[in-house]
């Protein structure tokens, strides 16, 4: 998954679990970012249903001059609330308001913005959506979902709840040694071609999502308008943060002390997923973006590049011969495409490695999207930030079979095979995803979705 | 950036050991003999609000840390160290 469980600790959190980050240029010169948490949500997991932590700080970090340090920070912050303390049940009749008295467990939160001039709070009590829980205890989903969406005093606009997974992947082939699904008449342990099979196809995540102003997130408070300066690129990820200390008294209360430790992040997908070992996931949650050059030999040398033409005799001979560093994955993921590359684009931010989203504000929103983003030659696109429908799945696995190395080094012909892996999930109209704020598509009902 | 409230103070040296040892509570059987700090005010002791918790992160070396409120403080009381070491074996 993109980051979903991905590391030994996280996946005993999934409240803090950062799941997956998007970032995109929005109309009216803004930019969107989400990022998810709480995964692989079963809709109908009640009477507890799902929600963020009231004792986890959620952010949405930006660099923008290239250190791999947040220059501007949006922190979100959780308390839930219990309308009637003498029922089990999340609602006691039709939720049709943020304000029902029906509902009974709900949850606020703040939005803080941070820069190095100081913190200021935009808002406060912002209410969550309900979960969806199904026909009769919300019944007016989508109207519940909009009343949720607030701007606040200095243009931006925030989501934060309850959303269908936008990612899509097909865990069940990926993780069963390495399988594609269709070719996986080709592996080392053959069996029949097959379609694949989208695991998050029915579940549900909870979404942080902003709409901001693109003078509010850049070095100059400008919109920038030439894609080849370098202060036109932003660096993003999110995380997630836990007080050091937790302790618990006998009536089952927890306490918290000390300062908040990031437990999560993200930036890239699949990066801590299948670029770091195991036995380093937990501390690569655990360290900041601008930390991230004792990774970068993973990424130079990464496991998955070596486990390709093993799994699939005779399918990849050139990507076996090669055996020099991934410029073109370091650049991609760690530093961003330099100047001179691809025509007419570059998301450099400098030599600092450090996984970051990387999403050249001077390049427009495309009109016709590509699902392979720059490998499609759609500048919008995965590497340049990530959409919804990015497939990034297929785009990295291309990228690590050898299908960005011509861009270092244009005597390395790519394996026919490169342009034939795909994930196989592509495209689940399920999501629904929206044309506008927040983007991500209404929750599965855990009436409909069992 | 750190969450707003993080803030890491590195103390030096040594910080009121009557303060630590209060904020255990009384199930603690630290000496009283060895207590030679001022007593608390109450309005130190209102401004707690919160669990204090101390982590021995060297006993050695007597480096302690204290955790409060969103705060981290560290400093350095080889007496006070020893202390606690030797409650936890009561």
């Amino acid at each position: 998954m993109s980051s979903h469980r991905e590391a030994p600790s996280i996946l005993k959190d999934p409240l803090a679990d950062n799941t997956d980050t998007y970032a995109f240029v929005t109309p009216n010169n803004t930019v969107t970012i989400v990022t998810n948490y709480v995964p692989v949500q079963a809709p109908a997991g009640g009477p507890n249903f799902y929600e963020f932590g009231d004792d986890v700080t959620y952010q949405i970090n930006i660099d923008n001059n290239g250190d791999g340090k947040a220059d501007v920070t949006y922190q979100f912050r959780f308390e839930n609330k219990i309308t009637n303390p003498n029922t089990f049940l999340y609602n006691t009749g039709p939720i049709d308001s943020l304000t029902s008295a029906n509902w009974n467990r709900r949850q606020t939160y703040s939005v803080t913005r941070i820069t190095r001039q100081g913190a200021s709070l935009l808002a406060k009590g912002l209410a969550c959506p309900p979960c969806n829980v199904g026909p009769r205890s919300t019944p007016n989903y989508s109207g519940l979902a909009d009343e949720a969406i607030y701007t606040m005093p200095r243009g931006e606009r925030v989501f934060a709840g309850q959303r269908a997974d936008a990612f899509f992947v097909d865990l069940g082939s990926v993780f069963d040694l390495g399988t594609l699904r269709p070719f996986q008449n080709l592996h080392l342990i053959p069996t029949a071609a097959a379609d694949g099979r989208d695991s998050l196809a029915r579940a549900n995540v909870h979404t942080i999502a902003i709409e901001i102003p693109i003078p509010r997130a850049t070095q100059r408070d400008d919109v920038p308008r030439d894609p080849m300066k370098q202060s036109a690129t932003i660096g993003v990820w999110g995380a997630a943060y836990r007080q050091k200390a937790t302790l618990r008294d006998r009536s089952g209360r927890a306490s918290f002390a000390g300062p908040w430790m990031q437990v999560s992040r993200l930036g890239n997908p699949l990066f801590n997923e299948v670029i770091v070992p195991m036995a380093r996931k937990d501390e690569w949650n655990a360290v900041r973006p601008h930390q991230d050059s004792s990774f970068a030999k993973f990424v130079a040398q990464p496991e998955l590049a070596k486990l390709l033409p093993v799994l699939y005799p005779g399918v990849f001979p050139n990507l076996k011969a090669l055996t020099k560093d991934r410029a073109d994955l370091l650049a991609v993921l760690l530093t961003g495409i330099p100047a001179g590359l691809i025509p007419g684009f570059q998301n450099f931010t400098g030599r600092t490695q450090a996984d970051m989203l990387r999403l050249n504000l001077a390049i427009p929103p495309s009109a016709t999207p590509n699902r392979l983003g720059l490998l499609g030659g759609d500048l919008a696109g995965f590497p340049n930030g990530r959409r919804l429908t990015d497939d990034v799945v297929t785009i990295e696995l291309r990228a690590v079979a050898g299908a960005t190395y011509p861009l270092v080094d244009p005597t390395f012909t790519p394996d026919d095979a490169v342009s034939a892996v795909e994930d196989g999930t592509f495209n689940n109209p399920g999501r629904q995803l929206l044309d506008r704020f927040p983007y991500m598509g209404l929750p599965y009902s855990g009436y409909d979705v069992p | 950036m750190e969450p707003v409230t993080r803030r890491s103070f590195l103390v030096t040296g040594s910080v009121g050991a009557a303060g630590a040892a209060t904020a255990f509570g009384t199930g603690w059987a630290l000496s009283a003999a060895n207590d030679n700090e001022a007593a608390l005010s109450q309005d130190e002791i209102d401004d707690l609000n919160g669990p204090l918790v101390v982590q021995l992160t060297n006993a050695a070396a007597g480096e302690l840390e204290v955790l409060v409120g969103e705060r981290e403080v560290t400093f350095t009381d080889k007496a006070l160290a020893a202390r606690l070491l030797r409650a936890a074996k009561s």
